[in-house]
């Protein structure tokens, strides 16, 4: 007879090596510093230990400011197919993240959406 | 004719007494001895390292001291005929100020003193030894500077999803040496400590040759039409590291810089300006 | 809008992955290792005669390292089980969900598209990796271990030293050795020739070069962080042998002194059976040991991990703890 295993639930762990990201977000990014923002692509930076989107965020008077949005590792999207030409420059997209601790245009990428609230990297060519 | 053979013997005479001479055309009688794979190939398994200080500059160079003078002697830098052929870097004129002024300040900028991976060529010719890892399409090769390591693909890998440090490698064999085309490299690595410089177009397409049991010719030609204005080659011997139980150790040199580079967000920190 | 969306509460904790929920036991009685590979497989071979381990492989499981402590009785899973683990624990790994916690949020970090650990379970169907000693866990640590960790400090971010080798882009526990699932590049390429194995991890391009030829080790004065190792083999296992690793590479509380034993077998085409063997009495009240089941990767790559050379996130995270330290300073 089979026995069912539902409960054995599972909570969100930390992966076995015992880091769950390069480095902890929480010692990069405030929590009580929420950011959302929309601007247009202006460079992808697809590097390691972690990838940078560049927007450039327009504000309601009219002044510019480029924003560094750090993302995960690059090596999973390549296997995706994914590659420095599949997030063109001029893209439009919405940023929601936290503000990095040091002050600087610097955000942690959240969630990185395209305008139509596709999540980035999974548009076009990429598998979802 | 009598006289054909006495120059074949005389060549092989020759062959056998210099044997750091180019290597003649396979197929003759004085043909360098090496081993070879199962699959027919020169055999390029081993632990190699440049001689040539072409680290310090590719090009012709006097005895300079070190970029520190604290350092004396210590860091003082031999010096060379150079290994490009014919002498000089084919700079455009506005990409040789560039390299001036990459000199004029090599010690701020040479990305291998913060421990960066130093790409192709330059990974070649660094004081310290590499190993290549050679079964059939399996082709690697690790260098103990930085740990850095790159995948030579025998089959089509496809584009480049980006660049990278090491570049890309593609290989092939052509007789008896080994073509690896390598693109896609980051601009940001240096050819040498001198600030020889290339672009993200640069094209390397090296050469491996077997000079005998424990010599390599290693070929390299670059191209690269935003800095240089034509192509141009370097070349010089690998050497077999001989030594009995030799290994490559581990030269993980990121704690050498991390006072260069991180040392003013240090807790308390008092003084100059990061560089 | 983010708060409009569906929210899991999710918690997220440290490595081992803790159940919360009703117990389910076993069927009580106990069991007998599933026969999940053909015993008359013979792999390919090389010209040598040895068995052919070269290629891409992939380290990607969701099984926990430890069993769970609901599951103590219960070593394997049928395969109706697994398949309803896997699923719940994929699902539980998504980083797509946003907690409202801000602080949880923040640690999931970025999308689901980003990571990689995996959708599979480890194929000998076990509840943990460690298959030995019988109850699925770490063995208790010495007390000389014991004060050794609680005597060792936490990271800080006084300084990059005091940062984690990871951070620092030194280290990873993906690659140690040993190798562990990690949450993404969980990839490792392996080149046979007849005197040496390669091992190239993709986290942080790390090569192993393991020697064959029955070389001694080098002197122990000489400490890497990736240690130093030998192999030989066994039939048609290969078996490598890892001594003098760093102090500061410890493997859940190890010592200097420890001893770390692999064995790679090819069990099936697309499987190499990796396990290792932990000795190091002067930290573990006895050895343990590890299967994982590495899947082979017949249509991917693996990239360049250039970690040190695009490390931003160290100045971010000193940077980040000066400018709270300026602001504290303000308020004295």
């Amino acid at each position: 007879m089979k026995q069912p295993l539902l409960a054995l639930c599972v909570a969100v762990a930390a992966p076995l090596g015992g880091a769950s990201a390069h480095h902890s977000f929480a010692s990069e990014f405030d929590a009580n510093k929420p950011v959302s923002l929309q601007g247009t692509v202006t460079k992808v930076e697809l590097i390691n230990p972690h990838s940078w989107i560049h927007i450039e965020v327009t504000a309601d008077d009219g002044t510019k400011a480029v924003w560094e949005v750090e993302g995960g590792t690059p090596n999973t999207l390549f296997r995706k197919g994914i590659n420095e030409s599949t997030l063109p420059v001029g893209t439009v997209v919405a940023v929601d993240g936290y503000r990095a601790r040091d002050g600087s245009n610097r955000m942690s990428g959240r969630d990185i959406t395209l305008a139509d609230g596709r999540k980035v990297f999974l548009s076009g060519s990429a598998p979802r | 004719m009598m006289r054909g053979a006495c120059a074949v013997a005389a060549l092989a005479l020759v062959a056998a007494c210099a044997p750091t001479a180019a290597p003649p055309a396979a197929g003759t009688a004085s043909a360098p001895v090496f081993a070879r794979t199962p699959d027919g190939k020169p055999d390029l398994n081993g632990i190699w390292q440049a001689l040539v200080p072409a680290n310090y500059d590719l090009e012709p160079h006097e005895a300079r001291p070190a970029p520190l003078d604290e350092l004396g002697a210590l860091g003082a830098e031999p010096p060379h005929l150079g290994v490009v052929e014919g002498g000089e870097i084919p700079y455009f004129a506005e990409a040789r100020e560039r390299q001036r002024r990459n000199y004029e300040n090599r010690f701020e900028l040479d990305p291998e003193r913060k421990c960066f991976m130093p790409g192709v060529p330059r990974a070649t010719y660094l004081p310290q030894p590499f190993q290549i890892f050679q079964s059939g399409d399996h082709v690697m090769i690790a260098y103990q500077f930085a740990n850095a390591v790159r995948q030579i693909h025998m089959q089509d890998p496809g584009p480049a999803p980006t660049s990278f440090w090491m570049g890309w490698s593609v290989g092939r064999w052509e007789g008896d040496t080994l073509v690896v085309e390598v693109t896609k490299q980051k601009a940001d690595t240096w050819l040498d400590r001198a600030g020889n410089f290339h672009s993200e177009e640069l094209r390397v397409e090296e050469r491996y040759t077997p000079m005998g049991p424990n010599h390599l010719l290693y070929e390299a030609t670059l191209e690269d039409p935003k800095v240089f204005s034509r192509p141009w080659k370097i070349s010089f011997p690998l050497y077999r590291r001989l030594e009995a139980n030799v290994e490559l150790l581990e030269f993980k040199c990121v704690p050498f810089s991390e006072e260069i580079l991180y040392g003013h967000l240090r807790k308390g920190y008092r003084g100059r300006e990061a560089e | 809008m983010r708060r409009g969306r569906a929210v899991m509460k999710t918690l997220v904790l440290p490595s081992v992955g803790v159940c919360c929920g009703a117990l389910v036991s076993g069927l009580g009685h106990a069991q007998a290792p599933p026969e999940v590979f053909d015993p008359a497989y013979s792999p390919p071979r090389l010209p040598s005669g040895k068995p052919d381990l070269q290629g891409l492989w992939s380290n990607a499981l969701v099984t926990p390292l430890e069993r769970p402590a609901d599951l103590a009785d219960k070593a394997f899973l049928t395969e109706d089980e697994a398949r309803e683990y896997q699923a719940k624990r994929v699902e539980a790994l998504n980083r797509d969900s946003r907690p409202d916690d801000p602080e949880a949020d923040i640690l999931l970090a970025y999308n689901d598209f980003w990571w990689d650990s995996g959708t599979q379970g480890v194929r000998t169907l076990r509840t943990s990796l460690i298959v030995d000693p019988p109850d699925g866990r770490i063995p208790e640590l010495t007390e000389t271990a014991k004060a050794r960790l609680a005597a060792t400090p936490r990271p800080s971010a006084d300084g990059p030293e005091t940062q984690g080798l990871s951070t620092r882009c030194i280290y990873y526990a993906t690659a140690g050795p040993p190798m562990l699932p990690g949450s993404y590049n969980n990839h490792y390429q392996i080149v046979q020739t007849d005197d040496h194995v390669l091992i190239v991890n993709e986290m942080v391009h790390e090569t192993r070069i393991v020697p064959l030829d029955g070389r001694p080790f080098p002197p122990e004065t000489i400490r890497q962080w990736r240690g130093s190792s030998r192999g030989h083999w066994e039939g048609d296992t290969l078996v490598i042998e890892t001594r003098n690793r760093r102090a500061d590479t410890p493997l859940r509380g190890s010592s200097e002194n420890m001893r770390l034993t692999e064995r790679f077998t090819r069990v099936a085409d697309d499987v190499l059976l990796y396990e290792f063997t932990v000795d190091d009495a002067q930290a573990f009240t006895r050895p343990w040991t590890v299967e994982i089941t590495s899947l082979r990767v017949e249509d991917g790559l693996m990239y360049e991990y250039a970690c040190h050379e695009g490390n931003k996130s160290m100045y971010g995270i000193l940077g980040g703890a000066r400018a709270a330290e300026r602001e504290a300073a303000q308020w004295e």
